[in-house]
């Protein structure tokens, strides 16, 4: 498991220049697919609108079938490609006094979150996720900036797990 | 009366109303919040067929005024030991108990024609998510808002007298703002409002139907040639005139500015009372907001170059609470010296400023970034320079400007560790120096993007509970430097 998130750390951040925290986990990697699927979705829509705009309005010019055939390379390419990118790079890490998330390479968020400050915790799970056996853990704290932390692509039980701990730290005492 | 509220209870009290007069203020009230109704009965009326249109308008405020009155008929609240409950709803109930606890404080605000009546609206502050309806009574004696307010106030200190503050002589208030002052806070708020006022009529298609368009030649020569002898003046003396032009525009700036200033600002005065700060203002509109001390999640002492220069500053405080105004923070002082805002720092039990701060500048990329991001649009504007000056010359000179304001703030741009909090200074137009303390940080972000991350500084962005949406940020601070910094607030918070 170590060398596993060893591996990770390394692929994740090599140009960044700070130490990785080797204590950063990944999440399960079944989020990939969940990404792969909602991309799907998204793209579907995209190549429909594309198709039919092209359909309604390219006939006559040097763009027709364009969006039409364009666009699903544009999608396999993006769906083959970028979950596995986001996934690399979406870690997280629980101690007895934080939680952290991080993710994004292109826009990097490195968040911390006091469980103290903690004001409440909801595991959600979508229809996607369901499928494919995934639950999302939204923190949400008192602050109006980025008052709500989402952690998805976690197992249910892990998920329950850490809104267990969590809820054992949480104390009102901005009051 | 009309119904029992869930559990017969002696302890929740007898039930209340909301004072009769509240069908005439509610009324108004309603008769804002459908201006869809307004736009369907000016549609009827334009296409002539001013039969129905007299009918709806007819149907509409008789629908209002049924509504208004049923709502008044099954409102109610009461007063219990240990809660305040309301009972509303015409058609679906809603039960509501607020738990004295759960309740920071009370808000009394009184609109001009609730302040004849002598009637007051009285909101119970929980904290709860800003912009919901919580607990409002919309409409009861001003002598009875205060008893609530008093009863909320010895609850929540476990006080056991309830005997009202009035007959006790007031203390000299924290703050006080004179007229004089009122009038120079007015000045610093000049304001182009109105004219951003008269370009949006202008714009919108009322005003293109009106023939009103301030941006047009046609316009202004239409004017002219009405008033011959305007005309006359105006060519004679073209440049006495543009410089009258501009004086005027000042002086209705200026104007417009103190107008606004006295509406919200006026009789400001800010009270210690035992939880909090006691604010009251307002002209028309009077409010009388307390916030409570332990509230207050973060200051601002802004400034502007010239308020700067003669040395005045704003004090706003950033509460659970929402403001009344979409700020979202609170004004403590619109307008104040540096020993004034020091006293109410000290009011709200905070260490003063130190009067020479150490301030850890951040790095020149904070420029450098903006730069490389505006540099596409930059070579766009430099292209038309050639091509089309009349275009490229002003948008490369706002390019320029934007850099060299952004310039001018990095210059002032910085943070200081002050014991248990942060100090961290911002902008050169807009002089900020927010106070955070470090038990007030609700979360911590650290964020990097392509471009930051090649010159390896990294922005912190806290989330601190209430106040904007923005929260507060150090911008390009080393990577290295702001994970330290992070670690060492997070390490004092906890």
């Amino acid at each position: 498991m170590a060398s596993d998130i060893e591996m990770i750390a390394e692929a994740v951040l090599p140009s960044s220049g700070f130490p990785v925290d080797p204590d950063l986990l990944p999440v399960e990697p079944a989020y990939k697919n969940v990404l792969r699927a909602r991309m799907s979705v998204v793209w579907l829509v995209l190549w429909a609108a594309g198709a039919v705009a092209d359909q309604a309005m390219l006939q006559e010019t040097a763009a027709a079938g364009l969006p039409t055939f364009v666009i699903p390379a544009l999608a396999a390419v993006a769906i083959l490609t970028a979950p596995e990118r986001i996934y690399r790079r979406l870690l997280y890490k629980l101690t007895d006094r934080l939680l952290q998330v991080v993710r994004g390479w292109l826009f990097h968020v490195d968040t911390v979150v006091p469980l103290v400050r903690v004001q409440h915790i909801d595991v959600t799970r979508g229809p996607l996720e369901k499928a494919f056996g995934l639950a999302t853990l939204v923190v949400h704290t008192a602050g109006t900036h980025n008052s709500i932390v989402m952690l998805p692509g976690l197992a249910p039980q892990r998920a329950a797990e850490i809104r267990d701990i969590i809820r054992e730290h949480v104390r009102t005492d901005f009051a | 009366m009309s119904e029992p509220t869930l559990r017969e209870d002696t302890a929740v009290g007898p039930p209340e109303h909301l004072h009769p007069f509240f069908l005439l203020t509610g009324l108004g009230g309603s008769l804002r919040g459908v201006a869809g109704g307004y736009v369907a009965i000016g549609y009827l009326a334009v296409s002539g067929r001013w039969g129905t249109a007299f009918f709806g308008m007819l149907a509409l405020i008789a629908f209002m005024t049924i509504g208004v009155f049923l709502y008044w008929r099954r409102f109610e609240f009461r007063v219990g030991a240990n809660e305040i409950r309301i009972d509303s709803g015409i058609l679906n109930r809603t039960h509501r108990s607020i738990p004295f606890d759960r309740i920071q404080d009370v808000d009394i605000t009184q609109g001009p024609l609730a302040r004849v009546l002598g009637l007051a609206r009285v909101k119970f502050e929980t904290g709860a998510s800003a912009g919901q309806e919580e607990g409002v009574l919309q409409a009861i004696r001003l002598e009875r808002a205060e008893q609530l307010r008093t009863l909320v106030r010895a609850r929540r200190t476990h006080a056991v007298s309830l005997e009202p503050n009035a007959e006790t002589v007031e203390p000299p208030p924290v703050y006080e703002m004179t007229f004089p002052r009122l009038l120079l806070a007015g000045t610093f708020n000049f304001s182009l409002a109105i004219f951003a006022g008269l370009f949006g009529l202008a714009s919108s298609p009322l005003g293109e139907a009106m023939g009103f368009d301030p941006f047009s030649r046609t316009f202004w020569v239409s004017i002219l040639s009405v008033s011959g002898p305007a005309r006359e003046l105006v060519m004679a003396h073209r440049f006495a005139t543009a410089a009258a032009g501009l004086a005027l525009l000042i002086l209705l700036g200026v104007v417009t500015g103190i107008i606004r200033t006295a509406l919200t600002d006026f009789g400001f005065r800010l009270d210690r009372t035992g939880v909090g700060l006691r604010r009251r203002r307002g002209l028309f509109t009077r409010t009388d907001v307390t916030l409570p001390v332990s509230r207050a999640q973060a200051a601002v002492i802004a400034t502007g170059p010239v308020m700067d220069r003669l040395r005045w500053r704003e004090f706003r405080v950033q509460s659970l609470a929402k403001d009344e105004s979409s700020k979202g923070s609170h004004v403590l002082a619109p307008l104040a010296r540096d020993a004034e805002v020091d006293r109410i720092v000290g009011e709200l039990g905070w260490q003063p400023l130190p009067s020479r701060i150490a301030w850890t500048r951040v790095s020149l990329e904070f420029v450098i970034v903006l730069a490389i991001a505006l540099a596409p649009l930059i070579l766009v504007a430099i292209g038309n320079l050639v091509f089309n000056p009349l275009f490229g010359g002003p948008f490369l000179a706002v390019l320029l400007g934007a850099l060299g304001l952004r310039w001018l703030a990095w210059r002032r741009t910085g943070y200081s560790l002050d014991g248990d909090r942060i100090l961290v200074r911002t902008g050169w137009w807009r002089r900020r120096i927010t106070i955070l303390p470090a038990r007030k940080i609700q979360s911590v972000d650290l964020r990097e993007n392509f471009i930051t991350r090649a010159f390896g500084i990294a922005w912190l962005q806290f989330g601190v509970a209430g106040g904007g949406m923005t929260g507060h940020s150090i911008p390009a601070i080393p990577s290295g430097e702001a994970r330290k910094l992070r670690d060492l607030l997070l390490d004092m918070g906890a």
